[in-house]
C-alpha cells in the first residue's frame, strides 16, 4: 500500500488536464501583462531612422554587410569641409534629395549605424561645424600637425607620389580625422583621401567606365580636387579600419585598399556604388 | 464451447504463459520497496534488533561515547569563516595599496589598435565570426547570399553552442574510459581540436600561413583526428580489455 494512498483528492487523468489548463492560462497572463506594463512603463527607442539609400565605398572581402558612406566635400578657403545639407523639419533629417543632380539622396541618416546614431553630430541641428579636423593620427606624416586642427589641401601636396611601404607608391595620399565631433561628444571618424584616381572616377575614364551614371554623378558632386572621404566605421562590427595603414594587409590583398584588422573585412575606395540600408533612430535630444 | 476457445482471458489452469500485463494495481519496483512486509520488513526488523543490541552494548560500557556530528554554527563555524573572510579581504587591501594602480589613457574612438583580439578563451568565439568563405551564396538569388555573413557567424555560435548542449542526450556517459566507446571519444577528440583550430582561425591575421589553407585545415584537421582516435582506440580495445578483464577475473591469458 503506498504511503501517500490517502491523499485527497486522488490524483487522476482529469485532474491533471485541469492543472495544465490553469497552469498555462496564469503562465501567459503573467507573459502578456508583463509585456504590457513593460510597453507602458518604459518610452519608444528614438525618432527617426528607416531606409535609407546612400553612395558607399564597396565592401569587396571579409564579413561587413556593404560599404562604408562616402561623405561628400567642398573646399573652402583651403580647408575641408564635409557637406551637411539643409534641415527637413517633416522629417527630421538632414537630406538632399537630388544630391548634385544625380537623382540619388543625400541624407545625415546614411550615419545612423555602430553607435554613431548617439554622437551629437548626426543630429541636424547639432552646434557643430562641417571642417574635417585631424584625429589623433595613424599615419606616419600626421604626427607633425596637431591634434583638431581643420584639415588642409596643402597638406596633401605630394598626393602623387606619397607612399608608406605598403601597396603601390603614388596611388594617393590618405589622412584620418573627425567630423563635427568638436568638444567632448562621441567623435564621427572620417578617413580622406586625396588621389589621382578620384577625377577618374568622376570622369568615368577607363576602368572606371562600368561605374553607373547617378552614381558617377553623385561621386563628382561629392569629391572636389581629388579629394574623397568616408565615414571610417566598420559596417560589421564598427572598428575603424584603415587606408594602407596595416602590412598585414597584403595577406588579404588590401594593400591598395580599405583594410579592417577586426575580422578582414576590405573595401575599395575607388569603386562607388549605391547601397540601402536600415538606419538605427537617433535616442530623443 | 466454442467462445472459450477464442476468447483470451487469463487462464489459471496452468496452460498459459501466466504473465499479466501490470494494470494500475500492480505495484512499480519503488511501491515494492515500501512494502512494510516481506522481506523488507524482515530486513528491516534485522537491522533494528541489531541497531539495539549495539545501543546496549555501548550503554553498558564506561567508555564515555560522545555522538559529534559536527561542529555547532555559532561559535566554532562562525569563528572559522570570520577568520578566512579577514584573511581574503585583506589580502584585496594589501594587493591594491602594494600595487601601483594600472590607468592606460581612455580608449580612441577614432582609432582600433592593429592587433585587437578579445581574451583568449573567447577565441574559439571570435574564430566563428570569420566563416564568410563558407556562407554560400545561391545562384536561385542571382548569386546573392541567403544571409549577411556576419549574421552568418553569429549563427555559427548557435550551431556549435547546441551541439554541445545536445551531446549529454545523445550519449549518455556511461562508459568509464574512452576505449569503451571508441567513437564518442573521438567525437571528444575532434571537439577538442576544433576548439584549438578554430581559435587559430581568429588570430588568422597573425599566423604566417594562406587565410584559405588555415580554413581548409580549421575543418579537416579535427575530423583527421578523430578519425585516427577512433581508429587507435578501435585497435586498443581488445587489448585493453583484455587486462582489464585479466585484472578483474584473473584469466589466463589464451596460449
Amino acid at each position: 500500500m503506498p504511503l501517500d494512498e490517502d491523499k485527497y483528492p486522488a490524483e487522476s487523468g482529469r485532474r491533471r488536464f485541469v492543472k495544465g489548463v490553469v497552469g498555462s492560462a496564469a503562465l501567459s497572463t503573467v507573459g502578456a501583462g508583463g509585456a504590457a506594463a513593460l510597453d507602458t512603463a518604459t518610452s519608444s527607442a528614438g525618432i527617426g531612422g528607416g531606409t535609407t539609400t546612400y553612395v558607399a565605398i564597396e565592401n569587396t572581402a571579409g564579413p561587413a554587410p556593404r560599404g562604408m558612406p562616402l561623405i561628400p566635400l567642398t573646399i573652402e578657403s583651403g580647408e575641408l569641409k564635409g557637406v551637411w545639407p539643409e534641415f527637413d523639419s517633416e522629417r527630421g533629417i538632414v537630406i538632399n534629395d537630388d544630391f548634385g543632380g544625380s537623382g540619388i539622396p543625400y541624407s545625415s541618416q546614411m550615419l545612423q549605424y555602430c553607435g554613431l546614431q548617439t554622437a551629437e553630430g548626426v543630429y541636424p541641428q547639432a552646434d557643430q561645424n562641417n571642417t574635417f579636423r585631424t584625429g589623433s593620427g595613424t599615419y606616419a606624416w600626421e604626427s607633425e600637425y596637431d591634434q583638431g586642427v581643420p584639415i588642409t589641401v596643402d597638406m596633401f601636396d605630394d598626393y602623387k607620389e606619397w607612399g608608406n611601404g605598403i601597396g603601390k607608391d603614388g596611388l594617393g595620399k590618405p589622412g584620418t580625422g573627425t567630423w563635427r565631433s568638436e568638444g567632448d561628444v562621441k567623435t564621427i571618424p572620417v578617413q580622406v583621401l586625396r588621389s589621382p584616381e578620384v577625377p577618374k572616377i568622376a570622369n568615368g575614364e577607363g576602368p572606371y567606365s562600368s561605374i553607373p551614371g547617378p552614381v558617377r554623378e553623385y561621386f563628382k558632386a561629392a569629391t572636389e580636387d581629388s579629394f574623397m572621404a568616408w565615414a571610417n566605421k566598420c559596417t560589421h562590427f564598427c572598428c575603424v579600419p584603415g587606408y594602407k595603414q596595416l602590412e598585414g594587409s597584403a595577406n588579404y590583398d588590401a594593400e591598395n585598399k580599405v583594410y579592417c584588422q577586426c575580422h578582414q573585412s576590405v573595401y575599395d575606395p575607388f569603386n562607388p556604388v549605391q547601397k540601402t540600408m536600415v538606419a538605427l533612430p537617433r535616442p530623443p535630444q | 464451447m466454442s467462445d472459450n476457445d477464442t476468447n483470451d482471458d487469463v487462464r489459471t489452469d496452468g496452460s498459459g504463459t501466466g504473465i499479466v500485463a501490470p494494470d494500475d494495481e500492480t505495484p512499480d519496483w519503488s511501491e515494492r520497496k515500501e512494502r512494510t512486509q516481506g522481506l523488507s520488513r524482515l530486513t528491516y526488523e534485522y537491522f533494528e534488533r541489531s541497531r539495539r543490541e549495539d545501543q546496549d552494548l555501548r550503554q553498558q560500557s564506561d567508555y564515555v561515547e560522545r555522538d559529534v556530528l559536527a561542529f555547532p554554527a555559532w561559535p566554532h563555524e562562525m569563528m572559522r569563516n570570520l577568520a578566512l573572510t579577514s584573511f581574503f579581504v585583506g589580502m584585496i587591501l594589501f594587493l591594491s595599496a602594494a600595487l601601483p594602480p594600472e590607468m592606460p589613457a581612455p580608449a580612441n574612438a577614432n582609432q582600433t589598435p592593429a592587433i585587437i583580439l578579445p581574451d583568449w578563451y573567447l577565441y574559439w568565439s571570435f574564430g566563428l565570426l570569420k566563416l564568410q568563405n563558407l556562407n554560400p551564396s545561391l545562384s536561385l538569388l542571382g548569386g546573392q547570399k541567403l544571409m549577411a555573413d556576419r549574421t552568418y557567424g553569429v549563427l555559427a555560435n548557435v550551431v556549435v553552442v547546441g551541439f554541445v548542449a545536445i551531446v549529454p542526450f545523445l550519449n549518455k556517459g556511461s562508459a568509464r574510459r574512452p576505449v569503451e566507446q571508441p567513437f564518442w571519444a573521438a567525437v571528444g577528440m575532434a571537439g577538442v581540436v576544433f576548439s584549438l583550430t578554430i581559435a587559430a582561425l581568429s588570430v588568422q591575421n597573425l599566423i604566417p600561413m594562406d587565410s584559405n589553407l588555415l580554413l581548409d585545415l580549421t575543418f579537416l584537421f579535427p575530423i583527421v583526428t578523430g578519425a585516427i582516435t577512433y581508429a587507435a582506440l578501435r585497435t586498443m580495445r581488445e587489448g585493453y580489455m583484455f587486462n582489464l578483464n585479466r585484472r578483474y577475473y584473473r584469466l589466463r591469458p589464451p596460449k
